[in-house]
């Protein structure tokens, strides 16, 4: 029963810190309190990200501004179309001597304090980057110089280029069931935030900005204990539990939960996806999100706030509609919710 | 009949065995009668107080002689100027086919009358009435067989604008209410009308008289749920609340019932303090009235 007290108050006072946190990443990046909502339930819920959006909109300001927040470095990749596995984890120069050297790269440098790694244009990589990356992120581990390294702090923040084609190597099926969340970032809608973003020289230069956000305010080194205890604190009633059962049924077979697009044949447009591991880390995302908000206890209204961007990008659906974009995976997902009555 | 207002009134004051018992006679007229017209006659029999009339000895309707027809009595009893009045109205029926002017007779009757000095019988005399031939009519030679008849009377012109107004305010009015009866009923053409799916819930959950403690209350509340996601055309959750009441403004009002409805499921169904549930059947019971009214008035 101490036990348990004690738990109950430390997560109030991590939650007290964690909104700190997601406060002071409001100092350096404006207009986007969605998205830093969601990069902090994936900090929490120990999950990799795809980050999709337009070139400028802030991303790597954000990500930086995480690092910064939580105390720990970062480290960024850029994915090329000739990139390998060996440069992802070795350093290859010529030394002073004129002779080869090979040392560890930035990401086995840090590994031990990162939990912010960020691989920009993921899709420019070859086949053979995203296997390493599969196991970075599934095990955070890799091996190098003949035995294995840990990154125990590690999230991957990953962007998709999805405005070019050619050259790029679409992230396939397994891949993308990985990372824990696709969060889109637009730039910011709110007039105020776009002023201040184009007209105020703050926002011009990044170093500057970044040092506005407190150092530590979240010490990453606490994230797997918190991680941790909200999963096992943060409680799902009977009625929750039937309600993502339900969800994930009438994703499985839209028709016979009732589900239904208008000129869509929902019979044949689902391929693959919305595996137990995406509906797991669904509940994770949802658990976290009632710990955010200051309960002890999940409700639909958690599941559904999180459920686009923690399974839009795990449903697969026929070649002829996924050209049209996901726009049918969240139609799909709206009219699930729409259909699936709670309690 | 009202012979009270006759203008012709015959007074007979006969002077009955005892001293105080009097009898009157009127009638509308003496004289004029026809072959099968109605002699009217009031009978006045005034009494002590005290005194009470035999009602067996009132004369029965029925043919009196060859020619003349009792057809009505009627009997009414008051007391006028500390004296027991009876009022009989008589209607007698003439047959007598008379070949000229002359009177016939209407024959007498007793009356059995109990005073205190015990039983007497007053004696209604005979009276005589003229009655008269029917004769042809022998008018001046005319031309035209037109000009035998009198002429009409002239038309009383009657102004029909006020009821004729009256009557089709009336029409509306009454077109009116039966396209609210038709809409209420959702009779042709009002059978789209949109579902009433509170009201349906309302009588519902009267009908099953719930109790909080009950696992039914739970029940109900899940009932309301789904009657709301009907409503909203898909799932209603609390955080859609603001959403829901912009669309359908005919509940506004009912903003703060909503949320502490949505508080007391998320607390009975999903978790939270339940020490602190005071919500009851009888309040689920009110809030699907209130939305049921809400639904009608929309």
């Amino acid at each position: 029963m101490n036990d348990t007290l004690h738990v109950v108050q430390k997560l109030s006072d991590w939650r007290e810190r964690a909104l700190e946190f997601e406060q002071e990443i409001q100092k350096a990046v404006v207009g986007q309190a969605r998205v830093i909502r969601l990069v902090t339930i994936c900090i929490f819920a120990r999950g990799h990200v795809l980050i999709e959006g337009d070139v400028g909109v802030g991303k790597t300001t954000l990500l930086r501004s995480v690092s910064r927040a939580l105390g720990g470095d970062f480290a960024r990749v850029e994915g090329t179309v000739d990139m390998m596995p060996s440069d992802i984890l070795y350093h290859t120069y010529i030394g002073e001597d004129g002779r080869p050297r090979v040392d560890p790269s930035e990401l086995l440098r840090l590994a031990e304090t990162l939990p912010v790694f960020f691989f920009n244009e993921i899709n420019r990589a070859r086949p053979q980057v995203h296997s390493l990356l599969l196991r970075l992120m599934a095990e955070r581990s890799v091996s190098a110089f003949n035995h294995v390294h840990h990154f125990p702090y590690l999230n991957v923040f990953a962007d998709r280029n999805m405005v070019e084609r050619e050259e790029t190597f679409e992230l396939p099926a397994a891949a993308r069931d990985r990372f824990f969340m696709e969060i889109p970032m637009r730039a910011p809608t709110d007039e105020e935030a776009r002023r201040r973003l184009v007209f105020d020289p703050a926002f011009h230069d990044t170093e500057t900005l970044i040092e506005r956000v407190s150092s530590g305010s979240f010490d990453y080194r606490k994230t797997p204990e918190v991680a941790r205890a909200i999963q096992t604190h943060v409680k799902s009633s009977e009625a929750l539990e039937r309600y993502v059962l339900n969800l994930w049924q009438a994703l499985i077979q839209p028709s016979s939960a009732g589900v239904s697009l208008p000129d869509i044949d929902l019979s044949a447009l689902i391929k693959g996806g919305a595996s137990p591991r995406g509906l797991a880390a669904l509940v994770r995302a949802a658990r976290v999100r009632a710990w955010l908000e200051g309960r002890d206890y999940l409700i639909p209204e958690d599941v559904r706030d999180v459920f686009i961007e923690v399974m839009s990008h795990r449903i697969f659906v026929d070649p002829i509609h996924a050209l049209r974009g996901d726009d049918i995976v969240k139609r799909l997902c709206h009219a699930a919710f729409d259909a699936t009555p709670v309690p | 009949m009202c012979i009270a207002c006759l203008a012709f009134a015959l007074y007979t004051a006969f002077s009955a065995s005892a001293q105080d018992v009097t009898v009157r006679i009127h009638l509308a007229r003496p004289f004029g009668y026809f072959v099968g017209d109605l002699i009217h006659a009031r009978i006045d029999v005034s009494a002590p107080p005290e005194a009470l009339l035999s009602r067996a000895s009132l004369p029965n309707p029925g043919p009196l002689t060859g020619s003349l027809e009792l057809r009505d009595v009627k009997l009414r009893e008051t007391v006028e100027h500390g004296a027991r009045l009876w009022r009989l109205d008589l209607t007698y029926q003439n047959f007598y086919v008379a070949l000229d002017v002359r009177e016939i007779e209407i024959p007498s009757f007793d009356l059995a009358i109990s005073t205190a000095a015990g039983a007497e019988t007053v004696k209604v005399p005979a009276w005589r009435v003229g009655v008269s031939p029917l004769r042809e009519i022998t008018p001046q030679k005319q031309e035209e067989a037109t000009d035998y008849m009198r002429p009409d009377g002239s038309a009383v012109f009657v102004n029909e604008t006020t009821p004729r107004n009256l009557a089709i305010g009336a029409g509306a009015a009454a077109l009116l209410a039966l396209a609210l009866v038709a809409r209420d009923r959702a009779w042709p053409p009002f059978q789209r009308r949109k579902v009433r799916v509170f009201s349906a819930l309302a009588n519902e959950l009267s009908a099953r008289r719930i109790e909080s403690g009950d696992g039914d209350f739970g029940a109900a509340i899940q009932s309301v749920h789904r009657a709301l996601d009907a409503v909203n055309g898909a799932t209603l959750l609390s955080a859609d609340l603001p959403d829901f009441l912009r669309r359908r403004s005919e509940f506004g009002p009912l903003r703060a019932d909503f949320e502490r409805f949505f508080a007391a499921s998320k607390r009975r169904f999903f978790g939270g303090e339940r020490s602190s549930d005071d919500f009851r059947a009888d309040e689920l019971t009110r809030f699907v009235s209130a939305l049921a009214k809400r639904e009608r008035a929309g």
